[in-house]
């Protein structure tokens, strides 16, 4: 049963506190904090525990609290027996810091403490174990085990087939999984789950679970990836685990700022000015400022712009500002971590990589340029200011556009009243469940219906059916047609006689181990031209793997300031035609671009609905105004601002206007295109599988390709004749159940679904990334990858790997449950479809139009020409 | 379908009516193997595949004499275990319903121990009525089949194989192309091996010296599926 975990007085704490400890604890802190006083009881009386805290909250320390307070009495009893009493599992590899200010140097100070006392206790070992870990230190753990085990959820798994470490781990008392959240939503944290279970098997007694995380929702969900499941009576049933809820602890200061008072009739200079001087001026009112810029090429935009405008402030000897994102290299990203804990920096500028608890000394506010896109990252990343629980933590979002104000305004809101989107679990992942089967053959043989109960009790694979299950036993032993030769392709035995299965050779822990993990390597690729002939083979540059994930062919993409039309691709090398009228489609940072949340776009569209009544109801401009802001926690401008695009919106299609219940087509014709774009408020991921999805339909009827781009607030297909987008809309619809095959169908050519395939057949180790001692490129894998695609597809379509791939597609990359859930409202009428013919694009379709030129135009430009089309809309609205 | 007078195409093979001649390329046995090597574990259907699709035609059509038009089997380094029982499992099978010739192809540098168990001798080319039979992975110099009574080429190695388009969906098909090399007529056959189409003929480095850029665009092209489609010339094809 899932519980919520109730306050504890300080004297109950005070009370099972070892003395020394105590006098530690008061000597670094004056009091408890409020996770202290949720969470160190229940460890203490060994109660698994969800801990869900801002960040700076002391959540790794309450976790360890207890742990020490029981190791330290042991230590002093010379009870402390050889082996692991805690494990703690982080996703983070550079740990060192974080665990040398939580454990080593509290531990150290409780010795200090101890001997200027006289109390004579053992020695209480901390260890940490990654994939950079010495043999030689291995060796040293195996004599003289920790008796707390940091490391990472993929050490973890390889510990859990080890041959002898696994011996001191039979009787693990703790496991601490912190950044939870980090965890939950992706393949690592399916990994771990199971790791969880394999270590819940080996373990003479069942490890207290204690799970950390920033804020995340639905905790109740999450608390039971945690803790997982158990058989009672041959019935399921969760395990039992508390849940404490200090997520809203922190005070909040959120505000969203425009840096102009009219965010559409303004110069694009104008604009760049007051923005930056908005940051400089933020900067500089505070002691340090973290801003987030979701992407890496606008980390590096807005360094050198403030560079360039403030050099007084920032482009002196001694540098104030740095960068931190996934492309700097790991020592370039610590020493701006080191600069900033020591307090050294003024600013630092993010894509991504600084939500993760990293600890990163003093921040006093966080700065967020442009929509985190959820409510949940929203709060994990202002979290990361106000060093204390009791501080106030600051955070500011600066919007750019119209439809980011209106999705922060409508963000700021569900913050302020503490609503938080749903994080999206994997589940039956075919692959990681693969390579944890094999690890549990290497550890011993097992009886496959026990086998089978081990897996369901994680959360992330209750609901995996025996076929499933039964079909990656057949994968592994090499039972389907093609893999009869067992020498090269069984990694297990199975025996269906005694129904147990078990590893086949020595040679398998080798694999097992160089081959482990979920992450999968991700590279560039390189762009060749095809066309023109004069300049075929020449090579411009590289784009990411993930990016060209998202390109269809014909799309148009911006590299190095020139435009390029995607062909073909082959292993790692994009072809691409240089010579190229069309306008750019994509803009190059798309596959970074964070999906709106699904929870997040529903509220906006709810706001949409609200609001657009009150002008159906000819309400006065001012009570419109009124409602905005008494709804909103914005300011008068922004109030203004969204009262004007929305007047506009609503006035330009005559009020035939998308909301909550109307999915509005505007067809458009630009030249000889028509575009048929569908105002479909439902966060990008449930966009993709359904402009997919009527893309195909399309296509196939029409026999003809049609053009296709999305983001967050629709998507538009176009095509050189007329096509009944209508009826591709209103057949899946009525068929919504047919979305899945559909999609199948749509995406088994795509170099997407080849893309995938290789991760997932890496990672159900049908692939080797290290094998005789020979690793491979990126590039090889693949080309190699689309062989074994093609011979897979010869076996079954119901090939586990081919199954997970599909999967992993329509539910991770996509959100093909909730888009059948909107087509699903289509049919049942809570949704209606308007189909209206604009003559220019109409405000809400302006982003979306334009959004493959914002690589190309320079800022000004974009805006420039937003304020043309605008300019005429206005006077479309007059007449 | 008639290639050219007298050369039918029979699947992805060639039949040479008169002489009753069978012509196929690009086997490949024990591919999967090498890639398995590496860590690819692909799993193994081409032998099997192989077998059945060959030993319909020697049913069908009872030949005289069976060309293999080089790369017999896969890997340049040591013969393995499979390798072996595949290739004799193979060559056995044709012997017993005809005679072989073995062209030499840039994979098959040790096939020499099988060849030799076996009766058979290993060619560079095989010359007959006008017809030079050869692997096409390198040009040789001064050899007879300059001679101008050899008026048509047989090749393989290139594995051609050409994509078709239409909407969103596009397919990979391997393909006999018939075109010219100097003074004489060139067929290009497909690879016999089933594990992927070939490399696209539109879109990839040509390997063969008996082709360049410029001459593939006037190239004929015969599409291979449940029959023999023509598809006109390479430039053509979009």
């Amino acid at each position: 049963m899932i519980k919520e975990a109730r306050k504890r007085s300080k004297a109950e704490i005070l009370k099972v506190l070892d003395p020394t400890v105590k006098e530690w604890f008061f000597s670094c802190f004056k009091d408890f904090s409020l996770p202290q006083l949720y969470g160190v009881m229940p460890i203490h009386e060994r109660k698994n525990i969800l801990i869900s805290a801002p960040t700076g909250g002391t959540k790794t320390l309450t976790a360890f609290l207890s742990i020490l307070n029981y190791l330290v009495k042991l230590a002093k009893e010379k009870k402390l027996e050889d082996k692991v009493y805690c494990i703690y599992v982080s996703p983070l590899r550079a740990l060192s810091n974080d665990i040398h200010v939580n454990l080593e140097r509290p531990l150290a100070e409780i010795e200090e403490i101890a001997r200027k006392k006289g109390v004579k206790m053992q020695k209480i070992r901390v260890m940490v174990r990654t994939g950079d870990t010495l043999s030689k230190e291995k060796a040293r753990m195996l004599k003289k085990p920790p008796h707390i085990l940091i490391t990472t959820p993929e050490t973890l798994g390889i510990v859990l087939s080890s041959k002898r470490f696994i011996e001191k781990l039979k009787a693990v008392e703790f496991v601490i999984v912190d950044e939870i959240h980090a965890l939950a939503c992706n393949k690592r944290g399916v990994h771990l789950s199971l790791s969880l279970e394999r270590l819940e098997e080996i373990s003479s007694i069942s490890p207290v679970r204690i799970g950390l995380s920033a804020t995340i929702a639905p905790l109740d969900e999450v608390a039971k990836f945690l803790v997982g499941y158990e058989k009672k009576n041959s019935k399921w049933e969760e395990r039992s685990c508390l849940i404490a809820d200090v997520r809203f602890a922190k005070k909040m200061d959120l505000k969203v700022l425009c840096p102009v008072p009219n965010l559409i009739d303004t110069t694009a200079k104008e604009m760049q000015e007051n923005l930056y001087s908005l940051l400089d001026r933020l900067i500089q009112t505070h002691k340090t400022t973290l801003i987030f810029t979701n992407t890496r090429s606008g980390t590096e935009r807005v360094i050198n712009h403030l560079k360039e405008m403030f050099p007084h402030h920032y482009a002196r000897l001694e540098e104030s500002i740095g960068a931190h994102h996934s492309s700097l290299s790991r020592s370039l990203r610590l020493r701006i971590e080191q600069k900033l804990r020591e307090g050294k920096l003024k600013a630092v500028v993010s894509s991504t990589s600084l939500e993760l608890g990293i600890d990163i000394g003093y921040i006093d506010l966080v700065v967020l340029l442009g929509s985190p896109k959820s409510v949940a990252r929203l709060l994990q990343r202002q979290g990361r200011s106000g060093h204390r629980l009791h501080e106030t933590s600051k955070g500011r979002l600066i919007v750019l556009d119209r439809d980011d104000l209106v999705e922060c305004a409508v963000m700021l809101k569900e913050a302020i009243e503490k609503r938080i989107d749903k994080v999206q679990i994997p589940k039956n992942c075919l692959d990681v469940l693969a390579q944890h089967i094999y690890g549990m053959a290497i550890q011993k043989k097992w009886k496959i219906d026990e086998l089978y109960d081990v897996i369901r009790r994680s959360y992330c694979y209750n609901t995996l059916s025996r076929e499933d299950f039964l079909s990656v036993i057949s994968y592994l032993s090499a039972q389907y047609p093609g893999l009869e030769e067992k020498k090269v392709f069984a990694k297990i035995w199975y025996d269906p006689e005694t129904r147990e299965i078990g590893r086949r050779s020595k040679l398998a822990r080798m694999i097992y181990m160089t081959n482990i993990g979920t992450i999968p390597e991700e590279s560039y690729v390189n762009v060749i031209i095809a066309l023109p002939y004069e300049r075929k083979n020449e090579k411009i540059g590289m784009i990411d793997e993930a990016f060209l994930e998202r390109l269809h062919k014909g799309d148009v993409f911006v590299l190095g300031g020139n435009k390029y039309e995607f062909l073909y691709a082959r292993g790692m090398n994009a072809y691409v035609n240089a010579s190229v009228k069309k306008p750019p489609t994509i803009p190059s940072w798309f596959s970074e671009m964070l999906p709106l949340s699904f929870d997040l776009a529903l509220s906006i569209q709810h706001f949409r609905k609200l609001v657009f009544e009150l002008f159906r109801k000819r309400k006065s401009e001012k009570e419109i105004k009124n409602f905005i802001s008494k709804y909103l926690y914005v300011d008068r401008n922004s109030v203004n601002a969204i009262y004007q695009y929305f007047y506009e919106q609503f006035y330009y299609t005559n009020g035939k206007v998308p909301d909550e219940n109307c999915i509005v087509i505007e067809k458009y014709i630009e030249g000889e295109k028509i575009y048929y774009i569908f105002h479909s408020l439902y966060g990008r991921r449930v966009n993709d599988a359904l402009s997919r999805a009527i893309a195909y339909l399309l296509a196939r009827h029409y026999r003809k390709d049609v053009e296709v781009s999305i983001n967050d607030n629709g998507f538009f297909i176009a095509s050189y004749r007329k096509l009944n987008v209508e009826k591709a809309i209103k057949w899946l619809s009525q068929n919504h159940n047919q979305l899945r095959n559909v999609l199948e169908e749509a995406i088994e050519k795509t170099e997407v679904f080849r893309r995938r395939f290789r991760h997932c057949a890496t990672r159900a180790l049908m692939i080797l990334r290290s094998y005789k001692g020979k690793s491979k490129t990126v590039g090889r894998q693949q080309l190699k990858a689309d062989f074994l695609l093609g011979a897979v597809k010869k076996i079954s379509s119901e090939f586990p790997i081919l199954k997970e791939t599909k999967r992993e597609i329509l539910e991770d990359l996509m959100d093909v449950e909730n888009a059948e859930k909107v087509l699903k409202w289509i049919k049942e009428g809570k949704i209606k479809i308007e189909i209206i013919a604009t003559e220019l694009p109409s405000p809400f379709a302006l982003n979306l139009v334009t959004q493959g030129y914002a690589d190309l135009m320079k800022i000004e430009n974009k805006i420039e020409f937003l304020r043309r089309m605008h300019q005429k809309i206005l006077k479309k609205i007059k007449s | 379908m008639q290639i050219l007078p007298g050369i039918v195409i029979v699947g992805k093979a060639l039949w040479i009516k008169k002489l009753k001649i069978l012509v196929v390329a690009d086997l490949h046995i024990g591919y999967e193997e090498a890639l398995a090597e590496e860590g690819y574990l692909l799993p193994r259907t081409m032998f099997k595949e192989m077998s059945k699709e060959l030993k319909e035609l020697l049913e069908k059509l009872k030949p005289n004499l069976v060309v293999i038009n080089g790369d017999l089997k896969h890997e340049f380094g040591q013969i393995s275990k499979q390798e072996w029982f595949e290739t004799n499992t193979i060559l056995d099978m044709i012997l017993e319903r005809s005679k072989v010739v073995l062209i030499k192809g840039n994979h098959d540098t040790i096939l020499e121990p099988i060849a030799r168990r076996k009766n058979l001798e290993i060619k560079d080319f095989y010359i007959v009525d006008g017809i030079c039979i050869l692997h096409g992975h390198k040009i040789f110099i001064d050899k007879e089949i300059y001679d101008k009574k050899i008026k048509i080429l047989i090749i393989g190695h290139e594995h051609p194989a050409i994509s078709i388009r239409e909407g969103l969906r596009k397919e990979t098909y391997k393909c006999f192309l018939l075109g010219r090399w100097k003074d004489k007529k060139l067929i290009v056959m497909p690879s016999f091996f089933t594990l992927y189409e070939g490399s696209d003929i539109k879109k990839e480095e040509l390997l063969s010296p008996y082709l360049n850029e410029k001459s593939i665009k006037n190239f004929e092209v015969f599409v291979v599926a449940d029959k023999i489609y023509r598809f006109g010339k390479v430039k053509d094809i979009r």
